[in-house]
């Protein structure tokens, strides 16, 4: 179930590339604007940014509705089990996406 | 070319495009050209439920205690949601199945429209449970003007491409004389394009028409009113979010080429009126807020706040199949909704229970701890 079934991979424009690790207690950061959260790479993007009392909106919470579509700027995510949902490219499903390096997301502009 | 139920000729399934091959003829799912469709069928299956196992004792002493303006926006949306579905529970089969080309996907469109059918039986288990007369509110579905209005946006790309797909079938390509209609032209390239804008138009149809409806649902149920309504608009709910990821799944497949070409290009001819049906349908919906809350709000939503809920939740509609988004509402004015949108914990009562659904008055939903006391649980 740590398999990982896809990496979204966006070179970064910005600050230093980083080497994605299987460290399950990497930290990894992500930037929101002028925003940035510290998250880690045992649960999926989404509880941690609403933990960091950011609204991200969902429906489904399980990968079938893209409810928690974001854009993904740069940096890698993948993803456990294959989202039901169609996932664009550049964009991540928050819900189910686990954080693989430092990335830099965006809402609606 | 008229369609075959089983179709005899010796073709490789696997080359078939979505819509527009060849009819399917063995539906096998050992080989699948788009493996999403039976994992959507699968994910269906799992969500199955019956309207019957939600008691709706509590909602009928609920609903005779709205206020009128209230009880308008209640049965306003039941009315609603009842067009909605009955067109829900019948169009994928008939304008979908004489074209579709994979078993896969055949097999998810019967089970997607199935599924619909249960939603508008869980409307008459509503209905009959709060008012004495259900024909007084059914017989209004065709006849209130706000909802024929609606009726009209929501079946004529169906409408169209069945005639369409008609004709086809009978007559094969050329122009064609319809009376009443004048010259038909019947070209792979008007099929395709009549699909497709079709398949945008359900995608509104589940995406966005239906959300003022379950905010509506919520916000009672915020209020503890009408609870056993919000758990069978949970249920809808969960359904409807994966049926709109089969219709994002159809247009993008369809957008980017990778299953038929020809309808890359049609998608790409058609992005202006792709958003122009997305940005009516809200428009719609904004109005149709506006016709529930005319003679008075309920606490916690307004017409107001609604037509923001609604802007927003197209925009994120319209980026879910790679159209700009288009409104200014870039939050959700109403983001408890999710806590109610979201799936889990959506419980029906046990199966073992046996709620004889129309016995109205004959469940008490309102025992607490104390009157089991006397049961060895
Ligand atoms: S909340 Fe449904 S896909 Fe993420
Ligand atoms: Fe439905
Ligand atoms: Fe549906």
């Amino acid at each position: 179930m740590t398999s990982t079934s896809k990496v979204e991979h966006f070179q970064p424009e910005l600050g230093e590339q980083t080497t994605p690790t299987q460290d399950k207690d990497q930290v990894h950061r992500v930037l929101l604007g002028k925003k940035q959260i510290l998250v880690t790479e045992d649960e999926p993007l989404l509880i941690q940014l609403e933990r960091a009392g950011i609204h991200v909106e969902y429906q489904c919470r399980e990968g079938y509705c893209s409810s928690c579509s974001i854009k993904l700027l740069w940096g890698q995510v993948s993803y456990p089990f294959e989202p039901l949902a169609w996932v664009q490219s550049g964009y991540l499903l928050a819900c189910c996406a686990i954080v693989k390096s430092d990335i830099e997301i965006a809402f609606f502009d | 070319m008229s369609y075959s139920t089983f179709n005899r000729k010796h073709f490789d399934s696997m080359k078939e495009p979505m819509f527009f091959g060849e009819n399917v003829n063995v539906a096998r799912y050992d080989q699948q050209k788009h493996p999403i469709f039976e994992k959507l069928i699968e994910k269906q299956l799992s969500f199955f439920w019956r309207p019957e196992e939600v008691d709706l004792s509590t909602d009928r002493k609920d609903f005779q205690r709205l206020e009128e303006h209230e009880q308008h926006i209640f049965l306003s949306n039941l009315k609603y949601q009842t067009l909605l579905d009955s067109v829900q529970g019948r169009s994928p089969n008939v304008a979908l199945l004489p074209i579709v080309s994979l078993p896969e996907l055949e097999t998810w469109i019967e089970t997607w429209s199935f599924s619909e059918t249960i939603h508008s039986r869980s409307y008459t288990h509503i209905i009959r449970n709060i008012v004495n007369d259900p024909t007084k509110i059914f017989d209004d579905i065709v006849n209130n003007e706000e909802i024929t209005k609606r009726a009209d946006s929501v079946s004529k790309y169906y409408d169209r491409l069945i005639e369409m797909v008609n004709l086809y079938n009978t007559m094969g390509l050329g122009t064609f004389h319809v009376p009443g209609k004048g010259d038909v032209e019947i070209s792979m390239h008007a099929l395709k394009k009549a699909l497709y804008l079709t398949v945008a138009s359900v995608n509104v149809l589940e995406a966005i028409r239906f959300y003022v409806s379950f905010a509506c649902s919520f916000a009672f149920a915020e209020r503890t009113l009408m609870e056993g309504n919000a758990k069978i608009i949970k249920l809808i709910a969960r359904d409807e979010a994966l049926h709109l990821t089969g219709t994002q799944h159809m247009l993008n497949l369809m957008a980017s080429g990778k299953d038929d070409p020809e309808m890359a290009i049609i998608a790409a001819e058609c992005k202006d009126e792709i958003r122009h049906i997305f940005i009516e349908a809200a428009e719609q919906e904004k109005e149709w807020a506006s016709y529930l809350f005319k003679d008075g709000s309920m606490i916690g939503l307004n017409a107001q706040i609604l037509g923001q809920y609604v802007e927003y939740i197209s925009n994120v509609r319209m980026q879910a199949v790679g159209l700009d988004t288009h409104f200014e509402t870039k939050h959700n004015p109403i983001p408890w909704i999710n806590a109610w949108l979201v799936s889990d914990n959506v419980q029906v009562a046990p199966q073992e229970a046996e709620i004889s659904s129309y016995l109205v008055g004959q469940i008490d939903n309102d025992l607490d701890e104390s009157d089991f006391d006397d049961f060895d649980l």
